[in-house]
């Protein structure tokens, strides 16, 4: 069972043309790509896309087709996308609820709206807690977190929907070194585990340099390329296609360039 | 010389009692290139905040041009220190890109073909040249902060703070950023930049002030802040030396914060580590 | 279930069930208003500081009483000098001629003012607004309507922070903030748009992230927790329903006239 998009390509709705063309992917649990691109390439539009969201929630026209685990978005509802694909976008803030008074409530707010059963829903949100190991935020007003916390929460309340797939939407882009390193670490750890397959969208490819198997390039919304992530991270086109290599690919490059010898460790 | 913003014994206190400063001394020449760097919360964006007059200083001083803020509106001080805030969305008022950035210049009084010229030069120096008659919302978020900066520049302070200029931008942005940068330097003005990116900051600011709790812990030259025995005072920041300083101190050669430094230290040895 | 989620508080009067707060909140709000002259708002402040008393929380009624004193000065002021038709002088002061009839009128105005504030401050010191929230859905209120409720008293703090960076910006712009009224006036647009803008962007981002945690799911949400209620609650909000309405009653209908 797979997330896989087939020749998907989508229009926003009152837009002149296609955001997306012709997008082939599959995502399995266990994988952690990392989609990289200039910005309005079309990243964003591909979590969308990716999670159902388009066109099930925000209109706009799809062809080709998107199956979740077989279902396909065309037709699903959003709270049946809600349990399959799980997504998380770059503002913290607008993701949180803002009618929880406790973090705890807050992880909850969505097991509730399925009307699961009341031990249930106490279940899942203790789990998605101790996942990201933020048990001791869970006392707390989720409007007085730090970004990096935030997100944490945002991310433990999509966890708590038990979807297969997670979709991130350059989820460190407003953090800072802290915060992006809370929320790096809590990917590594939910990919550790090998169940989720994980589709990342970032400008940080050092941060994807670590955490990556796999990482697709994206341009004017088709997939300039594709590959494993060591590989397409140290494709000297990198930089012509609008992203920056990571720094250890940087020096290598650099090095090289000088007629100077180097091998660094890895970040 | 005296220094273009100065802060002597800077402290402030929230309202609610919360402090964001203590004991900030910092002296700025006219002309300086400042980057401020520092965790979310460690009083970056509340100093630069004094800057302009936005808060006022609980204890210690402020002065900017030689002259202490004190009785100063902050719509005359922002002649001397133009502001960019982190997020344009939360000043893009206007319905075209030109009105957008007429506001601020506009404000200070300019009018006719000067006020042209100035929009028309602070949208060629980032960029946006062609969009002059779009929506600002027409355009991308990260064009959008290109935008708020203009606004900002075009205002012709001798004296730019950008909060966070990179944040949001892919690469060709964050090479417009560092372009923006060099060209108001030449200009003579003073920038402060305040940024979580390590590579942008070292790369093109010559001076870091490193924060944390409210405190300045590091003043100095890139090659001075990420020397390796400063490197517990990064930690304690979380902040993080960058990939070529921590290889150019495991190599022993010194203080290489900026891949340049560290081609050329490896040069220097001999070409081979 | 942590304590924190699960417990109903236990004090006196903030242990009633949150509907219960409520009912009584609406039916002190509008016995102070329906029943004209002294009685209406007399009796409801005096039952809104008995309870206050009784629930602890008499001094943080004073934040709530001082927010009325400009409108209260401003009643007080209107009526006392220009009720129309007034003859009963108090004095001449030059052209100034307050009244008695105004006088008294302007008071009870004041005092149907700080009865309703003091019973809204009785109810919004005593609840909080996710137990009531709660207590209503449970009681079958929509869970849109419960969010939209939910949200918009958690929303005020948040757009003022808002506000408050949108207005740093616009000055760092330029923009007068300490001049003129005129000059201020002109700032309207610089500081109100892109809270506007602000919010409206936001509402795709919001029912986006509202519908990726299956907000519009079909099933019944799951109650958390269950606040107490009792038999003699139960009987008490019907007979506060049944008195507001016979206040209103009474008082259209002129039948309550022969009160003070």
């Amino acid at each position: 069972m797979t997330l896989q998009l087939a020749a998907a390509t989508y229009r926003y709705a009152g837009a002149a043309g296609p955001s997306l063309h012709e997008i082939d992917l599959e995502l399995a649990p266990g994988d952690l790509l990392g989609v990289v691109g200039p910005n309005d390439a079309g990243k964003s539009t591909l979590c969308l896309v990716a999670a159902g969201l388009a066109p099930a929630t925000i209109q706009g026209q799809l062809s080709g087709t998107v199956t979740i685990d077989g279902l396909d978005t065309r037709s699903a509802r959003p709270h049946e996308l809600a349990q399959r694909a799980g997504i998380l976008f770059q503002n913290a803030v607008t993701q949180l609820s803002g009618t929880s008074a406790t973090v705890w409530e807050e992880i909850a707010f969505g097991p509730r709206n399925l009307g699961l059963a009341r031990a249930e829903v106490i279940e899942r949100v203790e789990e998605a807690a101790a996942r990201l190991a933020i048990a001791d935020l869970c006392a707390r007003d989720p409007e007085r977190l730090s970004g990096g916390q935030a997100q944490l929460v945002a991310l433990a309340s999509i966890l708590a929907m038990r979807p297969a797939y997670l979709l991130l939407d350059e989820p460190t882009s407003q953090l800072d070194p802290q915060g992006t390193r809370l929320v790096g670490e809590a990917l590594a750890g939910i990919a550790a585990r090998g169940e989720t397959g994980i589709l990342i969208t970032e400008h940080k490819t050092d941060l994807l340099d670590r955490l990556c198997t796999s990482v697709l390039v994206i341009e004017e919304g088709r997939i300039a390329r594709q590959g494993a992530a060591a590989e397409i991270l140290a494709d000297p086109g990198l930089p012509a296609a609008g992203v920056e290599p990571p720094a250890r690919v940087r020096l290598m490059a650099a090095a090289r360039a000088a007629g100077v010898e180097l091998d660094p460790e890895p970040p | 010389m005296t220094p273009q913003i100065e802060t002597a014994g800077l402290g402030f206190v929230y309202p609610d009692g919360t402090r964001a400063l203590e004991g900030v001394d910092l002296r700025i020449g006219s002309g300086e290139l400042v980057a401020i760097i520092g965790q979310n919360g460690s009083g970056k964006s509340t100093l630069v905040r004094h800057f302009n007059g936005l808060l006022r200083a609980t204890e210690g001083t402020v002065s900017v041009g030689g002259m202490p803020v004190a009785r100063r509106h902050v719509a005359e001080l922002a002649r001397t220190v133009g502001v960019v805030f982190q997020n344009p969305d939360r000043q893009i008022f206007a319905g075209s890109v030109r009105r957008e950035v007429e506001f601020g210049a506009g404000n200070l009084g300019y009018r006719g073909a000067d006020l042209a010229r100035r929009v028309t030069d602070a949208l060629a120096l980032v960029g946006l040249g062609d969009a002059v008659r779009h929506n600002p919302y027409d355009l991308g978020f990260s064009r959008r902060k290109l935008l708020a900066m203009a606004s900002v520049l075009a205002m012709g302070t001798s004296a730019v703070v950008l909060d966070e200029p990179t944040t949001g931008q892919d690469a060709r942005g964050v090479d417009r950023v560092r372009a923006i940068v060099r060209s108001l330097v030449d200009e003579g003005r003073t920038v402060i930049a305040i940024s979580h990116d390590m590579r942008f900051v070292v790369e093109a600011f010559p001076r870091l002030v490193v924060m944390r709790a409210g405190r300045i812990v590091l003043d100095g030259t890139p090659e001075e802040v990420f020397a390796e025995q400063e490197w517990p005072v990064l930690a304690s920041t979380f902040l993080e030396p960058t990939l070529a300083a921590r290889v150019g101190a495991q190599r022993g050669l010194g203080s290489t914060p900026t891949e340049d430094a560290l081609i050329a230290a490896l040069r220097g040895r001999g070409g081979s580590a | 279930m942590p304590d924190y989620v699960q417990r109903p508080p236990t004090e006196p009067y903030r242990s009633l069930n949150p509907t219960t707060k409520l009912a009584i909140a609406l039916t002190e709000a509008l016995v102070a208003f329906v029943v004209r002259g002294w009685t209406g708002p007399l009796v409801v402040l005096a039952v809104v500081l008995a309870t206050g008393l009784r629930a602890g929380v008499w001094r943080a009624f004073l934040p709530f009483l001082l927010a009325t004193l400009p409108l209260i000065a401003s009643i007080l002021l209107v009526n006392t000098f220009l009720y129309p038709g007034a003859t009963d002088l108090i004095a001449r002061i030059g052209p100034l001629a307050p009244t008695w009839t105004g006088l008294v009128f302007a008071t009870q105005a004041a005092l149907r003012v700080i009865a309703f504030a003091m019973s809204v401050a009785l109810l919004g010191l005593t609840t909080r607004p996710d137990h009531l929230i709660a207590d209503l859905e449970r009681r079958g209120m929509g869970r849109r309507a419960g969010f939209v409720l939910g949200a918009t008293l958690r929303t005020v703090p948040r757009i003022g922070e808002r506000a408050r960076e949108i207005t740093d910006a616009q000055r760092a712009r330029g923009l007068d903030t300490e001049g003129s009224p005129w000059r201020r006036a002109r700032g309207l647009v610089p500081l109100a748009a892109p809270l506007v803008f602000g919010a409206l962007s936001e509402v795709e981002e919001v029912t986006m992230a509202l519908e990726a945690r299956a907000f519009s799911a079909p099933a019944r949400r799951t109650p958390l927790r269950s606040f107490p209620d009792a038999g003699w609650q139960r009987a008490l909000r019907w007979t506060l329903l049944a008195l507001s309405l016979l206040a209103i009653a009474g008082s259209v209908s002129g039948a309550l006239a022969f009160l003070p």
